[in-house]
């Protein structure tokens, strides 16, 4: 399950910023992103609530509490790249600093916090994978 | 004062991931975690487009496409939530980040993007990188088949 899980990862959350580059290709007017970006959460949100309803889920306040802390901090990194982006500072600088920051400071609350222990495999893979997601936030 | 940002925004998405991780810990639901945390931003983006001096307009190919992928961003969403109940936290946004490579490689192809050597390298060690997260996991259930107190 777990691997799948992984894959499932690559490969949806890979493509799922690859609209906008689509987008970019057709030529038009700069303001369709926010239109785009509203279906985009909308399906989303829709994807995820339909088979959720069928089996009778609900939303409770313990997910709508930590699901709104998950999108204003989602919110704040994504300003705080376009700030950064905005007042010169070169996309291949931003990209690996805010990627690579963000996946020690996981790193860190993994360990500190949440007390999760690494083998020798999985240490050596988080730390090529670092160095990979760096390198393929400056090209 | 850029660079600020730039540190600010790792350690905004680096609390997103640990946040999401703190929520399993409170055993909330996947599912409903996707959704409100996709609800917030989607309302966020309504009142942005209902201001836009030029008015809404979206052609069917753009729907479409937003339609689809916003999809793949909340399955991706939804597993990493799932996967972090039975993996570890750092793992599961390493992946997140290591799909990254996925656009660039379809670009390569589709868009006829060069293949720069930097990029070989990047790729090379997240295959390998891959190869030792999943190693790793094997190595993990077997422990945890043989010794169930240790899995944690």
């Amino acid at each position: 399950m777990w691997f799948l899980l992984m894959l499932v990862i690559l490969l949806t959350n890979g493509m799922s910023a690859f609209g906008l580059k689509m987008i970019a290709g057709w030529a038009l007017p700069e303001t369709v992103k926010y239109p785009y970006l509203t279906v985009w959460y909308a399906g989303g949100l829709a994807g995820v609530a339909l088979p959720m309803m069928l089996r009778g889920l609900k939303v409770g306040k313990t997910e709508i509490l930590w699901g709104g802390l998950a999108g204003a901090l989602s919110i704040g990194g994504q300003v705080a790249m376009a700030v950064a982006l905005s007042s010169g500072i070169p996309g291949h600088v931003v990209f690996p600093i805010a990627i690579g920051g963000s996946i020690f400071v996981v790193a860190l609350a993994g360990r500190l916090v949440f007390r999760e222990r690494m083998n020798t495999p999985t240490a050596l893979g988080v730390a090529l994978g670092f160095a990979a997601v760096i390198l393929l936030g400056a090209s | 004062m850029g660079l600020l940002f730039c540190f600010l925004g790792a350690l905004s998405f680096g609390l997103l991931g640990s946040a999401l991780k703190a929520a399993e810990r409170r055993n909330a639901n996947a599912s409903g975690l996707v959704v409100s945390s996709y609800a917030w931003p989607a309302l966020a983006m309504l009142v942005r487009t209902l201001l836009l001096k030029s008015g809404v307009h979206m052609p069917g190919k753009v729907f479409l496409i937003a339609v689809i992928f916003g999809t793949c961003a909340a399955v991706a969403s939804w597993a990493f939530q799932v996967s972090i109940r039975m993996g570890k936290v750092t793992v599961g946004w390493l992946m997140m980040n290591l799909s990254a490579g996925v656009p660039v490689v379809v670009s390569i192809w589709m868009y006829r993007e060069r293949l720069t050597s930097l990029k070989v390298v990047a790729f090379v060690l997240a295959l390998v990188s891959v190869f030792f997260l999943f190693w790793g996991q094997v190595i993990e259930k077997r422990a945890i088949k043989e010794f169930p107190a240790k899995g944690s």
